[in-house]
């Protein structure tokens, strides 16, 4: 079984760690050479400080500067340690974590196992907060000596580690008075919490104790939630913040032009996915679906209207997450597609496409294009452009052909995707799919070893690339812009924006 | 006149009533779950179902509703849904922003369109009255976030004189408050010319006139005094849309204010949120038109109700 | 016609007006290509006169569609749901505020009550209320866009007819025996009709965007058929590299403002 063990190399910067936090305990390292603040701008406002109460992708980016989980994960997709020096799993339904030692919170009190057993159990029991239904799975949580816990879950539970990576450590004080603890925060995190004005802005202090050298590099995080993208963008451009999340292709060339800004992109960890409701009379047929996926000419969608900044899909799990494998792209065929419409006896066929208003970009665009390619194949499709509230509801009563969603892999993981949304149970109230080869799948890709879930995983989508119940028309491409004052930025693949190894000149 | 004050407040108490068991049985009557809003697209209906049932939406909406008036007699609005926090707190937290941008568009709109119609009147069939009717055009035909968008482009990015967005100080009111302020400037205008128009045609005037009154005199006096009575009508409703309606210059600006707040609460079905706006607002058009309705008498104290 | 004669810029107002009901009218005669099909080689051409492709008179969108094309068809759509709106919203708030300023007493203070009530309700919410109760259809739009305007007309209205009602030769008409309503239609409506009208015309520009901003209801118009409102949402996102797109329609929107604007008072001196 292999191990998730320190390198050799963190091991020296672990111990480096230790050294310069004892060095700043004697008030010498002053020569950690942090200044200046950094503004950042992004589209989502926060909605908690409490990092097991959203699963908000700008949440998460924001409270992962004030909380630290137990590991981390890199662009390239690996997962490092923060809290947890090593984690390995002992059987199928059993996971330990090595502690690190010499972190502490805000407060002065001591990172231990005690931090680790209150926010995994408190996750698990407090059914009101929003992360809690993902970690019902976990039996019982142990500590070992002050630095090591086991964790054992009911069945196996392979994702756990990805999803540690977005649970921050709460030390134990804060089951005392929950209420009072959330008004003012403490975590392990780069940065203090100084204060939330409730979707405007948060300030956050730079710690000077945080146990990995020379982060964070400004002594003033503020983070602004400008949900508007012209504006955004003119703060940039105005210099009044420093970076801003979630550009779109049209804005690029604008922002470009600008002197002082860089704009940079990078595949995104997230598939757009346009599903079927499979039990309906229209799109029941594969011939049907198959025919819709041929009908539409993804490269203009890619082209044209994204200007270039999307992917070409080959497979439902984007590159970089374990189970992505290459089935080659679909094709653009409309006389095949209007044939299989034939065979299939539906050459008068009307689809409701409906949209969540202003969810992904340039959606109503894309779905427009899309009723035009159709319209060539001689189907009618009704553009139902919902709210967010009102769209959920019509999709669980089913009333839908086609629906415009993504999903963005946050944890990097896809066993959730995989699990809600393509077993019987998951997807009864969504897309109707059920199919027991799939489901079998699943179950046998949450055992930890990963050469085993990538093979199971290859499987469910060979499967599914096959039947075609959605349509993945591009992976998205995540543009950010930032000024050219910021050193060391890194454009992520998850969307999030994390400042805390940035520097400001 | 004391009788009259005193059927208005139980009127008040009436309409507030009204206003919040309208708005607690539509928000449970539309579609929309505000369990969904809160979890993510992919979680499972066990999970929406637990969590319904928290925040206490599984009871009969006449429960929801008696334990909604206990609590509001407390002061307790409930816990927003989105923030977790009181809805009263979230609520005011946006006074200060909101109100500063209704008193600066508000200023601007009766200074502005006043003095803009009362020229286009005096100088009626000059260029200052066409000027006059150029300006109001474009002023109503405007889309709010059109004039929004172009003032931080020019003023913000273009020529760095003024900030793009957010409320941190005097200067970030400009823009908003102009982009805010162009409509009922415009409004306000033509109202006031049209009015001063037509009241200078009337009998009365004349009348004064014939006494040897000045012209500026007579202007002034008789015909501002009743020109204001549609003018006030229209300034009131105007406090009640700016305090509670400006969403699109909100967004835009990015301006921390209720206008906003309330229509992201609505989408995201945040009850504790909406039912709280809803009643503050209701509160202010009651006090505004009470208001109104007594500076009518005095500006024209032939006027009598009931 | 004399009074027209007499008043150019009132006939210059009709001819305004006028020509855009014509044009779009004439949509299906008068548009150059189709204001639906997209075209995604052409997308986001300037206006021919600032050196766009030259079949675009007004350049194109964000789909390669023709502007001009859309913006004659987008004018059915919204002048006619527009119109019908303000004629509604005016018809019902004229009649409450002359019921409540003629009628006083208890019939004011209902009638004015039910308008607190329903102000302090964002039209985001009555229409999604609307919309749960009857459906999407034509009349429930024009009812939600009439259900935000009418308290205008109704408090204005009221407000002049309690200035109007102690005068004079108000009282007089009384007097000599005239029946209420008579009263009440021939002298007292029209010297409350000034603000009204101005009021209208301002109005126009409000329904047409609030039109577009209900149409994720399934109110009005779905993509990808046009009208004013949706190219006008459409073309928010656009401003900076685009310009076109949002300012074609506001120029329209803008006419028909002014042809309004210009008809109205000038008659009645």
């Amino acid at each position: 079984m292999p191990s998730w063990t320190l390198t050799r190399r963190r091991f020296l910067l672990a111990g480096g760690a230790a050294l310069s936090s004892s060095m700043a305990r004697t008030g010498v390292a002053r020569a950690q050479g942090r200044r200046g603040e950094i503004i950042a701008g992004l589209s989502e406002r926060m909605l908690t400080l409490d990092p097991a109460n959203h699963y908000s992708i700008s949440a998460t980016s924001v409270l992962r500067h004030v909380y630290d989980p137990l590991l981390d994960v890199t662009n390239d997709d690996r997962l490092v340690p923060a809290l947890a020096e090593s984690w390995r799993p002992l059987n199928n339904t059993t996971w330990r974590f090595t502690l690190r030692k010499g972190a502490s919170f805000h407060d002065g009190s001591p990172f231990t196992a005690d931090s680790v057993v209150f926010t995994l159990k408190r996750v698990r029991d407090n059914s009101k907060l929003i992360k809690s239904f993902v970690y019902q799975d976990i039996d019982e949580v142990q500590k070992d000596g002050d630095y090591a816990v086991t964790v054992t879950t009911k069945r196996p539970f392979g994702s756990l580690p990805a999803h540690l990576t977005m649970l921050g450590m709460l030390p134990p004080s804060a089951g005392a008075g929950e209420e009072a603890f959330f008004q003012k925060p403490v975590g392990t995190g780069p940065f203090r919490f100084v204060s939330w004005t409730h979707g405007d802005r948060v300030e956050l202090a730079a710690n000077a104790r945080y146990w990995k050298p020379g982060v964070p590099r400004v002594e003033k995080l503020t983070v602004r939630f400008i949900p508007e993208l012209s504006t955004r963008a003119a703060a940039l451009r105005a210099g009044e913040i420093h970076v801003i999340d979630r550009v779109w292709p049209d804005m690029v060339q604008t922002l470009k032009a600008t002197p002082g800004v860089k704009v940079l992109d990078t595949p995104a960890l997230e598939a757009q996915r346009w599903h079927f409701q499979l039990a309906r009379e229209t799109v029941k047929d594969p011939r049907v679906r198959k025919a819709v996926s041929l009908a539409i000419n993804r490269d203009v969608i890619i082209k044209d209207l994204l200007l270039g900044y999307a992917r070409p899909v080959v497979s439902p799990i984007p590159p970089g997450l374990i189970g992505h494998t290459n089935l080659g792209q679909k094709p653009y065929d409309p006389e095949k597609a209007r044939q299989l419409l034939k065979e299939a006896g539906q050459s008068n066929l009307t689809l409701d496409f409906v949209l969540m208003k202003d969810l992904y970009p340039k959606q109503l665009e894309i779905a427009q294009a899309v009723a035009a390619m159709l319209g060539e194949i001689g189907v009618k499709v009704n553009i139902r452009n919902l709210e967010i509230a009102t769209a959920r509801e019509q999709r669980t009563a089913g009333n839908y052909d086609l629906f415009y969603s993504g999903w963005a892999h946050m944890p990097h993981d896809p066993d959730w995707y995989f699990g809600q949304w393509f077993t019987k149970a998951g997807a009864e109230k969504l897309t109707r799919f059920s199919d027991p080869r799939v489901e079998q799948l699943i179950a046998e890709g949450r055992v930890p070893d990963p050469r085993v879930r990538q093979q199971k995983y290859a499987e469910i989508e060979r499967i599914l690339w096959d039947e075609e119940p959605e349509i993945w028309p591009y992976y998205s491409v995540a543009i950010y812009a930032i000024s050219d004052k910021l050193s060391n930025f890194e454009a992520r693949r998850d969307y999030y924006v994390l400042l805390h190894e940035v520097g400001i000149a | 006149m004391r009788s009259y004050l005193l059927r208005r407040l139980g009127q008040a108490v009436l309409t507030l009533a009204g206003v919040s068991l309208l708005v607690f049985v539509i928000l449970r009557v539309i579609p929309g779950d505000p369990a969904k809003m809160l979890l993510p697209e992919g979680a499972p209906q066990s999970a929406v179902d637990a969590l319904n049932r928290e925040l206490g939406l599984r009871e009969p909406i006449w429960v929801q509703y008696g334990i909604f008036l206990r609590s509001v007699a407390r002061g307790d609005f409930g816990q927003s849904f989105q923030y977790g926090a009181p809805a009263l707190r979230v609520v005011v937290e946006r006074a200060p922003a909101t109100i500063q941008l209704a008193l600066a568009a508000m200023v601007l709109t009766v200074l502005v369109g006043m003095s803009i119609g009362v020229l286009a009147a005096v100088r009626r069939g000059t260029g200052y009255d066409y000027a006059g009717t150029v300006l109001t055009v474009i002023g109503q035909s405007l889309p709010n976030f059109w004039l929004g968008i172009m003032l931080i482009l020019l003023f913000g990015v273009t020529r760095r004189w003024l900030p793009t967005s957010g409320f941190q100080g005097w200067s970030y009111l400009i823009l908003p408050s102009l982009t805010l302020a162009a409509f009922p400037t415009a409004l306000v205008a033509r109202l006031t010319r049209s009015s001063l128009l037509e009241i200078l045609g009337q009998e009365y005037i004349r009348t004064g006139r014939a006494k040897g009154l000045g012209e500026r005199a007579v202007i002034w006096r008789h015909a501002l005094r009743n020109a204001m009575i549609p003018l006030l009508t229209v300034l009131g409703l105007q406090i009640g849309t700016l305090l509670g309606g400006a969403v699109i210059t909100e967004s835009i600006f990015a301006w921390p204010g209720m206008g906003k707040l309330v229509v992201d609460a609505i989408f995201f079905r945040d009850f504790p949120v909406v039912q709280t706006v809803l009643i503050i607002s209701a509160t202010i058009f009651v006090v505004i038109n009470l208001l109104i309705d007594l500076l009518y008498t005095v500006l024209d104290p032939r006027i009598r109700y009931g | 016609m004399s009074r027209l004669r007499t008043y150019p810029m009132a006939a210059v107002g009709g001819l305004i007006l006028g020509a855009v009901v014509l044009a779009s009218a004439g949509a299906p005669l008068l548009a150059p290509a189709d204001p639906i099909k997209p075209s995604f080689g052409k997308r986001l051409q300037p206006p021919r006169v600032f050196g766009g492709a030259s079949p675009y008179l007004l350049g194109t969108d964000n789909l390669g569609r023709d502007i001009l094309a859309r913006l004659l068809y987008g004018g059915r759509v919204s002048l006619a749901l527009a119109t019908s709106a303000v004629m509604l919203a005016g018809a019902v708030g004229v009649a409450a505020g002359l019921a409540a300023g003629v009628l006083g007493g208890r019939v004011d203070d209902a009638i004015m009550r039910v308008a607190d009530v329903q102000l302090a309700f964002p039209v985001i919410m009555l229409a999604i209320a609307i919309v749960a109760v009857v459906g999407t259809s034509r009349a429930a739009l024009v009812s939600v866009l009439a259900l935000s305007g009418w308290v205008l007309y109704a408090r204005t209205v009221r407000a002049s007819v309690l200035t109007i009602r102690q005068l004079d030769y108000v009282e007089a008409a009384r007097t000599l025996g005239a029946s209420d309503l008579r009263v009440v239609l021939l002298h007292i409506l029209p010297n409350t009709l000034a603000p009204v009208l101005v009021i209208g015309s301002s109005q126009f520009a409000t329904m047409v965007l609030l039109e577009s901003g209900l149409s994720f209801l399934g109110l009005g118009v779905q993509p990808p058929q046009p009208s004013w409102g949706a190219m006008l949402a459409e073309g928010r996102d656009y401003l900076s590299n685009a310009w076109w797109l949002a300012t074609v329609p506001g120029i329209a929107i803008s006419l028909v403002v002014l042809g309004a604007d210009l008809l109205d008072p000038r008659l009645r001196q």
